[in-house]
């Protein structure tokens, strides 16, 4: 006890030494009382009050008051607060300062880009996200849209690790069963397609424009939501400004599949055979001369490699009096991760953006060209029997008795033989060696607009657009062996050309004027949109070697080609109103009119309505202003279209091109080889929305939550239709269904800044609820892959047979529901759930099927947190989905029972006649109790919730002039995709899918873990 | 303000594009311009036949499917639902099983069109004999489409015009009865309809072999009585070919493997077949939408060649490779139209190669397919795509059988002799009425079958003669059949046709599950 008590009164002695010093510092200076307050005189909780150039600080207590002790009474003090204007005051040997922060006009009063015309922030009363740009490029990406994953709430973004990959986005869900891609507008202009070619580096700033009043001025293009994308543009007034971006990262795939070795996959595939009476395949037969033991191929060591990325930006901006301009210079390259010729994609991009203006005329142009080289992962079209899933399915399931090589065949590459391995087995490998598929593109987007103030405060804008794509895509196919199934005799070449033309037209007039108390904006405008596709095949066959494959060298070629044109054209008016800055009024109507329809259902109207309130300005509510820095409700109801299906499919056509030789003479035939529905008309979908947003403690806490609930109507949707009509188009578009989509969405920031130390967080949140609430007369029910969609249910449910465990004995099964003829004991049990007259039938058929889970995540989250001390800066970026179960083809493959391909290891615990405590049948050649059928057994569906490290960096700014010649320097590491919490045994739990199938993944490409290291400079 | 009035008149005035709305597809006409012409005609009954080339009709799967559930026949390859085809147990969400309903209805639809507009179309712009012509082609393939689907599914919808409208896609089933009455109806009027040959025709058919004629009409309608046990009916079409105004146009081909290689198509022998081709066009005809680039091979030969050189989906059985070897020719040999049928290792006999290599030394005990096969062509190897062998819908020697048949069920079972004896002579085997004379009609039953067994192995004709001879309900004749074909040993009642596609049912309130269902 001594001991312990002297160790205290030690403690104390320190203690009061470290306070002491302080008392002795605070004794030599002088100190320094006062309050921080805002104009209104309410204090300043939690401001920063620094001496200038020291490190002497403090900051306000609750009410704003603080208390600084500086060794003299000269210097001056720096007094700064979040959402206020940082103020520097000279301490003149006054020990009582008192401090009156202005509130920062332009955090409040952030400009928003909307559709035709800017707002500020707080007027907005639709539902507009703002996307942190500077944040959103620290992902390495060469599409715009898998930037956006987690970064806004409402948006959903799917993606896999393919380079070049498409993302899919889709904002408040699925709202039709077309094309459910959003609206893009550059500058401006919309872009009909998906903007592959657009370098995000350029990027000024983004907007999500999420309801239908946000979205109305685009009336038909924006039922899926616009993302308007305003590019940089130089400052006036400016001298040039040179930068350089660039980085340099690798790729590399960290997820690995637990698949059998040898010696497990021909113990199991002879047990499958036996368990069969199937004689055993010679390569798995130790009796067998072809027995084979020295091959184990682990395929995806073999064929999963290290990629790379990288990318480099230089740009110069700058401006004089009347004019800016800014031109940028970008590369974007990333080679893949699975060995052979693909996947790769690298894109050159120029783009030069000016300004000019002159009293009453202003004039800008954008002009942008990007090439593209993408070497796609080869599919199998024409050359592979069957559906095959993604050639990277292959690289997990292929037999590790399969040699990679195997000099004899053609080609070289491995194979198997059906007289030894019997199994069709393709070396991905191999076929993504031999065959070249490769798609370039040349894109030239360009916009121009002059302006001219007619009035004072009447606005004519003349808005052009053209962009021109230039698309090669190249496929050959040499003569080739891999084996059983997968052989090619014939080289052939196929080399196509696509050309897209989109010419836009845009008039529109816009007035402003604030007398009073009230302020007006109104938009009247016409636009003309026309789009054009050419679309020209080249394809050649039987080359020789060695190969010149262009195709003049092949023994026999053909040539075909077709072309399309869309117009649309519009008329739009829009009002905004506001009185004393408190209530606002958005009204806006659009007619659409569509190349798309007939004449009588050519044309539709789309109205919208919001109102906002400002309640910060309310006297009689009087917030308090401390707490309160901005606090608006708003709702809104709109209604908008969508024409998003193919041209000319409402009135049918001739096919003139039906071939058929006689006896060596070809003939020409042709009549209506497809139905179509001449009654299409525009979609309408209409959508509620309520939300507020509140801006608290001058800015450092940013909240806003949203309601919305939309409805989609006459969707157009291809509804299969019977086969024993006999068309060719097996689902011709129609306007069938209804969809209703609600979701709440909360969007949370926080900033702080505590002397160097400064940080910030940004989360959100998403909700999805989607309803089908009518899909056309004589469709009640659309089957994807396993799964269903059905009036009253979500789009996609899975959906199958009830497991319930495996059938023990054949006592067992002659008690159960009759299943199939050849059930046996280590068969799965299914659940005779309902027969021909809804109910038990003891027989187990498609009549017991049923719901087994969503395949639509119901939540989806993004959190976003930055902090930078003194020089370092640091980004980590999450996001998420929860609540959905996911169909893995990879999986059920691996975990086959009736066919030859490799298994996961986990049918090691397979059921046999001393393994009974299983949920994993038996193995059995053909399968013959469907085992493999779609149901909730353990695996088939699983859990999609994930939470992925999207981002970690780390960042080192370097002080000015530390670097002769910069004036700015960064360097920076970063780690993407660092790793994924989830308990889905598939590589991507956010893969994209097919829209009547959400929940099933068909091979997605896995996303690389990157590892990067770059360098931002200004000179 | 009145500026702005103005301005805003012109600009809408400048700007009006409600007229730019109206495109037209400039890459195919519409079908209310079209049937105008009689070249339009022709045009659209050629693209009838261009639907019989797909996966679903004979390409690959309507053969291959039929033929594996024969006794002669059975599947073996690791793509299991062509074994559980031949199994009778394919599930009825199978792809096999929705290709052979969808591809045939495509043949539907589209005869169907010829025969509402080519008969409608004004005389001004047609001859008689064309709009015939026409009509009896859209007519036999209709018909022939028909039989396809009832001998397959039992019972199906039965769409005899054009839908108007999507409120006509969802037809009932039809009972079997109105869907035979049907085939009858149609086969009748191609055979009254169509000449017996093109070549002295006017047009731009003439000279044209392998479009339907009148005895492809003739034949295909006594088939369709003799399927339905309809004697007498049958009796008067096959009576035709002999003393009635098809006489003299068909005789066997001497050499019978003839009927089965690309060398010697469109011959004497031939009533109807489907033509293929193994080189032009580079879009694979598998199915989709026709075009001017599209192939026209048959994927039987890749799907039925050997082990090393094809996909061998499908093997002969013991049982009908040793039928051969019953009865020998009249100068002691085995029956040729063993080697021409089945692709076998015999030394003694000379059959040591296959595909010009000599046989695989561990393969020699294996027995695979030989017709319908690119085997002996000049192929090293069967590829996906290039297999050009036409596939024979109706042959003479079946028009011989078929009569000897109908002669026997009519008490006239001596005069059968001579019609199955031309078939046999072929064979070179002995006559029939010198090794097995008086024959009761029961035993010439059982005879036929033998001789139907040898002549038609591999080509489909085996399940439709089981079915119609109901030997799957006959307990003995049950018997037999499992030990030609285990495969029967997973036959259960019914499921000798193959089941209504699942999606079919999903899609068609109106459609009635089968027995296979």
């Amino acid at each position: 006890m001594k001991h312990k008590l002297l160790i205290k009164k030690g403690w104390v002695l320190v203690l009061f030494l470290w306070c002491g010093s302080i008392v002795s510092a605070m004794a030599q200076g002088i100190t320094i009382n006062g309050k921080v307050t805002d104009a209104s005189g309410a204090g300043l909780p939690g401001a920063s009050v620094v001496l200038k150039g020291t490190s002497v600080a403090s900051s306000t207590d609750v009410d704003g008051n603080y208390r600084l002790t500086v060794q003299s009474g000269t210097g001056t003090l720096v007094v700064s607060y979040i959402g206020f204007l940082t103020r520097e005051v000279a301490v003149n040997n006054q020990t009582s300062l008192n401090v009156v922060l202005e509130t920062d006009a332009k955090s409040l009063d952030e400009v928003v880009v909307v559709g035709y015309g800017t707002q500020r922030k707080s007027d907005i009363t639709g539902s507009v996200a703002v996307v942190e740009v500077e944040e959103m490029k620290k992902v390495s990406t060469n599409d715009v849209g898998a930037m956006l994953q987690g970064r806004v709430s409402g948006v959903s973004v799917n993606t896999d690790g393919q380079p070049g990959a498409f993302p899919q986005v889709r904002i408040r869900g699925i709202g039709t069963f077309g094309n459910s891609d959003p609206l893009y507008v550059i500058d401006g202009v919309p872009v009909s397609t998906v903007p592959r070619e657009f370098n995000p580096n350029d990027i000024e700033s983004m907007q999500v424009l999420k309801d239908a009043s946000a979205g109305a001025i685009y009336g038909s293009r924006a039922a899926n939501g616009v993302i308007i994308i305003t590019t940089k543009k130089g400052r006036k007034d400016t001298p040039l400004q040179v930068g350089y971006s660039g980085y340099y990262g690798i790729d590399q795939v960290w997820q690995r599949m637990p698949v059998t070795n040898r010696a497990n996959y021909q113990t199991l595939n002879n047990e499958s055979r036996l368990n069969s009476g199937k004689p055993l395949a010679p390569a798995n037969d130790p009796m067998h001369p072809s027995y084979i033991d020295d091959i184990d191929t682990d395929w995806q060591e073999e064929g999963l490699k290290t990629g790379d990325r990288q990318n480099h930006n230089v740009s110069f901006s700058g401006g004089g009096a009347n004019s800016t301009y800014n031109i940028s210079l970008d590369y974007f390259g990333n080679n893949g991760t699975y060995v052979g010729n693909g996947p790769s994609y690298e894109r050159y991009t120029a783009r030069v953006n000016t300004t000019l203006e002159k009293g009453i005329f202003k004039v800008g142009q954008a002009f942008n060209y990007a090439r593209s080289n993408e070497n796609g992962l080869v599919t199998g079209d024409g050359v592979l029997a069957g559906g095959r899933p993604p050639l990277i399915n292959d690289l997990v399931f292929a037999i590790p008795t399969m040699a990679l090589y195997d000099p004899s065949n053609e080609g070289g590459f491995g194979g198997t033989l059906s007289e030894r391995e019997d199994a069709i087995s393709l070396n991905g490998i191999g076929y993504n060696s031999l065959v070249k598929n490769t798609t370039d593109v040349d894109r030239i987007f360009a916009s121009v607009y002059g302006e001219l103030e007619i009035l004072k405060g009447l606005k004519y804008r003349l808005n052009l657009g053209y962009d021109a794509t230039n698309i090669r895509d190249y496929n050959f196919i040499p003569e080739f062996n891999l084996g059983y199934f997968f052989n090619n005799n014939i080289a052939r070449l196929n080399d196509n050309s696509r050309r897209l033309q989109t010419l836009l037209i845009e008039n529109t007039l816009n007035y402003e004027k604030t007398f009073g108390q009230h302020s007006l904006a109104v938009l009247v405008g016409q636009m003309y949109q026309k789009d054009d596709g050419v679309y020209r095949q080249g394809s050649a066959e039987g080359f020789v070697k060695p190969y010149l494959p262009v195709l003049s060298n092949g023994a026999i070629s053909d040539a075909s080609g077709t072309e399309d044109s869309h117009v649309l054209a519009s008329y739009l008016g829009r009002v905004n109103y506001s009185f004393a800055d408190k209530y606002l009024v958005t009204a806006t109507l659009r007619r659409d009119g569509s190349s798309r329809f007939s004449p009588a259902n050519r044309f539709g109207y789309f109205p919208s309505v919001a109102l906002g309130w400002k309640l910060i300005n309310e006297e009689f509510i009087n917030l308090p202003k401390t707490i309160f820095t901005d606090l608006k409700i708003r709702a809104s109801w709109g209604k908008l279209g969508n024409e998003n299906i193919g041209n000319y499919l409402y009135y049918p056509l001739i096919n003139s091109n039906v071939v058929y030789t006689f006896n060596g003479q070809r003939v020409l035939g042709g009549l209506q080889t497809n139905v179509y529905d001449e009654s299409i008309k525009w979609e309408e979908k209409s959508t509620a929305n309520v939300g507020f947003d509140a801006v608290l403690f001058n800015g450092a806490v940013d909240f806003s939550a949203e309601y919305y609930n939309s409805k989609s109507e006459d969707v157009l949707v291809n509804i299969p239709i019977p086969a024993s009509v006999g068309s060719v188009n097996a689902a011709p578009v129609t306007n069938a269904g209804t969809l209703r989509n609600s979701g709440v969405e909360l969007s949370l920031g926080y900033n702080k800044e505590a002397g160097d130390f400064r940080y910030g967080i940004s989360a959100n949140f998403t909700t999805l609820r989607n309803e089908v609430l009518d899909l056309g007369d004589n469709a009640p029910e659309r089957y994807g892959v396993g799964s269903i969609t059905e009036v009253g249910g979500e789009v996609g449910r899975h959906f199958g047979w009830l497991a319930d465990g495996i059938f023990q004995s054949q006592e067992e099964i002659a008690n159960h529901a009759f299943q199939k003829a050849g059930t046996s004991p280590g068969d799965i049990k299914f659940r005779d759930i309902s027969g021909p007259e809804g109910i038990p039938d003891g027989i187990i058929n498609e009549n017991d099927r049923t719901y087994l889970g969503s395949g639509i995540p119901k939540y989806t989250y993004g959190l976003n947190f930055n902090a930078s001390y003194k020089n370092f800066d640091f980004t980590l970026f999450m996001s998420g989905k929860a609540d959905y179960l996911i169909n893995s083809r990879l999986y059920r493959s691996l975990m086959h029972t009736a066919g030859d391909d490799n298994w996961h290891e986990d049918i090691l615990d397979r059921w046999t006649t001393v393994n009974t405590d299983t949920d994993i049948p038996r193995l059995v050649h053909a399968d013959p109790n469907e085992n493999g059928r779609d149901s909730n057994r353990e695996g088939w569906l699983q859990d999609g919730t994930h939470l992925r490290i999207n981002t970690v960096s780390l960042g080192y700014n370097f002080k000015e002039g530390f670097i002769k010649g910069l004036s700015s320097a960064r360097v920076y590491v970063t780690a993407q995709n660092l790793y994924t919490f989830q308990k889905y045994k598939g590589y991507n739990p956010d893969f994209t899918a097919g829209v009547f199938e959400p929940g099933f993944d068909n091979g997605s490409f896995p996303r690389p873990r990157t590892l990067m290291l770059g360098v931002q400079v200004g000179f | 303000m009145k500026k702005l009035k103005y301005f805003i008149v012109a600009m809408m005035l400048l700007s009006s594009c409600d007229d730019e709305l109206e495109m037209t597809n400039p890459n195919q006409r519409t079908t209310s311009t079209y049937w105008a012409t009689e070249d339009q005609a022709f045009a659209g009954v050629v693209a009838v036949y261009n639907a019989l080339t797909t996966d679903g009709t004979y390409q690959r799967t309507f053969p291959s499917f039929s033929d594996s559930r024969g006794d002669d026949m059975y599947g073996d390859s690791p793509a299991t639902y062509l074994e559980l085809g031949g199994q009778f147990a394919i599930p009825n969400n199978a792809g096999e099983v929705q290709w052979i309903w969808r591809d045939h209805y495509m043949v539907v639809f589209r005869a169907n069109q010829v025969i509402e507009n080519v008969a409608k179309m004004d005389a001004a712009v047609i001859s008689e004999d064309a709009r015939n012509r026409i009509l009896g082609q859209a007519y036999f393939l209709r018909g022939l489409a028909y039989y396809n689907l009832a001998i397959t599914y039992k019972a199906v919808p039965l769409i005899t015009v054009p839908p108007a409208d999507k409120t006509e896609y969802y037809p009932a089933t039809a009972s079997e009865q109105e869907l035979w009455n049907h085939i009858y109806s149609d086969l009748r009027l191609a055979e009254e309809k169509l000449p017996v040959s093109y070549d002295n025709v006017v047009g731009p058919d003439r000279g044209q072999k392998g479009r339907a004629t009148k005895g492809a009409a003739a034949g295909m309608l006594g088939k369709a009585y003799l399927y339905r046990k309809m004697y007498p009916e049958a009796e008067t079409q096959f009576a035709k070919f002999f003393t009635g105004p098809l006489q003299g146009v068909y005789s066997l081909v001497p050499n019978y493997r003839d009927n089965f290689t690309t060398t010697n198509e469109n011959n004497a022998e031939s009533l109807f077949e489907v033509q293929f081709s193994a080189t032009g066009g580079s879009i694979p005809n598998w199915t989709g939408e026709p075009t001017a680039t599209w192939r026209q091979f048959i994927a039987l030969p890749v799907a039925y060649g050997m082990d090393g050189k094809g996909w061998s989906d499908y093997q002969p059985t013991r049982w009908i490779f040793n039928e051969y070897r019953q009865e020998k020719t009249k100068d002691g040999k085995t029956d040729p139209r063993l080697a021409a049928t089945i692709l076998f290792y015999d030394q003694a006999e000379g059959f040591t190669s296959a595909y010009g290599t000599p046989w695989p030394a561990d393969r020699r005990n294996q027995i695979y397919p030989r017709k319908y096969t690119m085997e002996g062509l000049g192929v090293p190897i069967e590829t996906p795509e290039t297999g050009g062998v036409n596939y024979r819908v109706l042959r003479y020697a079946d028009i011989l059988l078929m009569y000897a048949e109908v002669l026997n069920e009519l008490n006239r079972t001596s005069d059968a002799y001579s019609y199955i004896q031309q078939v046999r002579n072929r064979a070179n085997l002995p006559d029939l009425s010198t090794v097995k004379p008086g024959l009761s009609q029961a035993q010439m039953r059982d005879q036929i079958a033998h001789e139907r067994a040898l002549e038609f192995a591999i080509e489909g004709q085996r399940i439709q003669d089981i079915i119609r001879w109901g030997w799957l309900y006959d307990p003995a004749k049950l018997v037999m059949l499992k030990e030609h074909d285990d495969d029967f040993n997973t036959w259960t009642p019914g499921n000798e046709y193959l089941p209504i596609p699942q999606t079919e049912l999903d899609y068609n309130s109106n459609l009635l599950p089968n027995s296979a269902n």
